[in-house]
């Protein structure tokens, strides 16, 4: 049985459809009009434990109401989750024990309250077990270097140093299951690093089951072996992020030191084998298709014009293939 | 059972850990106390004010008024230490998003709000009540018995669980408006009926605060007992009423609560 288990799961909203102006208010007052809108459209997914899974999609495609349904904090129209046997939003505080998460940049931390003392209150809320608990802080202190916050208010400590207390605070009961919803909007280089480092070296020792979400697709890159992509509230993809990359990625950028050229270097003279971005006498930067061409033809044909010194060729990233699904370029 | 134990047991630290950030705030928590004596002592020499005209109201003497008075300040003092973040619910955990985070914890959110709870002016109100009580007691030769201390205590105790109760219960409006604050503040202000003997009262307003908002069990039954007068057998229904009001309150609440859940804000 899947840690996760998503089926035939809906949310549909109602709006209040008002019309414009003061006497359109007063009409709603009494007569209230409602709109529909189908946030979350016949969702099915399973998660295995220990998975790490990215969840993404864009700006209202329905990522966050599937998981504050995940999460039990909003019920579904129709469909079911089920959550390592429990249903999340029929029994909210019997699967919050077992569950971690971290909101964007809310704070589940007492924020005139020194770091420990917060860690106290959770370690008691939760029951998490004397030594557990000392395991626990004393790891995550050492990787997420806390020793130095853990006496000082969480109002005085900067955007980083809260959210890797915040991090540690969500898998200081050991969840099951964290669900971590922009854990790195915001921070600077080395505090992302960490925190996905973490994240990694937590599911690797406990084998806890992790959803992100997030804008910030390096986090997927580094952290992720899934990818959920959702667009509409409805599910697009749903697989391994290599093969996502395999299949959806094939646009391949290269970037080419020449000498001694000959002749113009257009989309023309090179009969659209591939496609020019950037020419001067010595540079040249072009894209193709892996599907149309081969690494050897466009090496072939670009010899005809000049000699190469240089290449350097960079397959798709995530972000780029994701922005040719969102602008619908790319058809999943 | 556990279940409520847990709940409480972790309220109580939620409770120390609020009082210590408190202190955070000294200055805050001086000017509250300062204006909270200032509103007293006011509303005081207008009682006063009114006895200069009058030997006594509705057969209560100025001594005996007092005495009311300061068991509903205790009352309400102790209201304002347990439950004021009761107001907070709607316009600033619902308003500003902060509820999602207290739905995921292992605990009722309730106990969430009421453990995380700023209320400096509380301890003002204690303090003058106090002084009012026992100045009270002694200038209406009342036996200052360890007893008689225990009852007030516990009565004051009670009494404020009533009021709570009724608080949790309209706070169901926070799941509605973010301006849920006024709709309780405007039912508690009804505690100020029993400020005052509700002899003086016509039929509707002694049902209202005795039986839909039971205010009479927090304050003025008490009172009857600590002064020997007839029906001070009440008080000791106080805390049945308290037990039921809070279970009621809490359903009430936890059925707001599914709604909002349903529809999503």
């Amino acid at each position: 049985m899947s840690i996760i288990e998503v089926k035939d799961l809906e949310k549909v909203y109602k709006t209040s459809d008002k019309e414009s102006g003061i006497i359109g208010y007063i009409k709603h007052l009494f007569h209230p009009k409602y709109k529909e809108f189908k946030a979350v459209k016949k969702v099915n997914f399973s998660i295995e434990e220990g998975e790490l899974v990215g969840y993404i999609g864009e700006n209202g495609a329905g990522k966050s109401t599937t998981i504050k349904m995940l999460t039990g904090l909003l019920t579904p129209t129709s469909g079911k989750v089920i959550v390592n046997g429990k249903v999340p939003y029929e029994n909210r505080i019997e699967n919050n024990k077992q569950i971690g998460a971290v909101f964007g940049q809310k704070t589940q931390l007492w924020w005139d309250l020194p770091v420990i003392e917060s860690f106290r209150l959770i370690k008691k809320m939760y029951k998490i077990p004397e030594n557990e608990y000392r395991k626990n802080l004393k790891k995550f202190s050492a990787l997420l270097e806390l020793d130095e916050l853990l006496n000082k208010p969480v109002k005085n400590l900067s955007l980083g140093q809260k959210m890797r207390c915040e991090i540690a605070a969500t898998f200081l009961h050991n969840p099951k299951i964290v669900y971590l919803d922009e854990p790195t909007i915001g921070l600077d280089v080395l505090v992302k690093e960490r925190i996905r480092k973490f994240i990694k070296d937590i599911n690797k020792e406990k084998n806890t089951t992790v959803i992100l979400t997030t804008h910030d697709l390096k986090d997927i890159e580094e952290v992720c072996d899934r990818i959920i992509l959702i667009d509409k509230g409805s599910i697009i993809y749903d697989g391994e992020k290599q093969t996502f990359k395999d299949t959806y990625g094939k646009q391949v950028l290269a970037q080419i030191s020449i000498k001694n050229k000959n002749a113009l270097i257009t989309n023309e003279t090179i009969e659209d084998e591939f496609e020019v971005i950037e020419e001067t006498e010595d540079f040249l930067k072009i894209k193709f298709n892996h599907d149309k061409t081969t690494i050897m033809n466009v090496v072939n044909k670009i010899s005809n014009f000049c000699e190469i010194v240089d290449m350097h060729v960079q397959e798709q990233g995530l972000e780029e293939i994701l922005k040719e699904i969102y602008r619908g370029e790319v058809v999943c | 059972m556990t279940k409520i134990k847990d709940n409480i047991s972790i309220y109580l630290s939620m409770l120390v850990c609020s009082i210590k950030s408190m202190m955070e705030y000294r200055v805050d928590f001086i000017v509250g106390i300062i204006s909270q004596l200032l509103t007293q002592v006011v509303e005081l020499i207008f009682i006063w004010i009114v006895f200069q005209n009058t030997e006594s109201l509705a057969g209560w003497t100025f001594d005996k008024l007092l005495l009311l008075y300061g068991i509903t300040m205790l009352t309400i003092a102790i209201v304002d230490f347990l439950f004021d973040s009761i107001y907070d619910i709607g316009p600033k955990y619902i308003k500003d998003g902060d509820f999602d985070k207290l739905l995921l914890r292992p605990i009722h959110p309730l106990i969430s709000v009421m453990g995380d709870t700023k209320t400096f002016t509380a301890f003002g109100y204690m303090a003058i009540s106090l002084v009012l009580i026992i100045s009270m007691l002694i200038k209406l030769q009342i036996n200052i018995t360890f007893m008689l201390i225990a009852k007030i205590i516990i009565f004051a105790f009670s009494g404020a669980l009533i009021i709570g109760a009724i608080m949790i219960a309209f706070s169901v409006t926070s799941f509605y408006t973010y301006k849920s604050n006024e709709i309780i503040w405007s039912v508690f202000r009804i505690y100020t009926f029993a400020q005052y003997p509700v002899e003086i009262y016509n039929k509707f307003i002694r049902i209202l605060i005795t039986f839909i908002f039971p205010f009479v069990f927090a304050t003025y039954y008490p009172t009857l007992n600590y002064l020997g007068m007839e029906n001070g057998w009440l008080m000791y229904l106080s805390p049945i009423v308290a037990i039921i009001f809070l279970i009621i309150a809490v359903k009430v609440w936890n059925w707001g609560l599914n709604r909002y859940r349903s529809t999503g804000n």
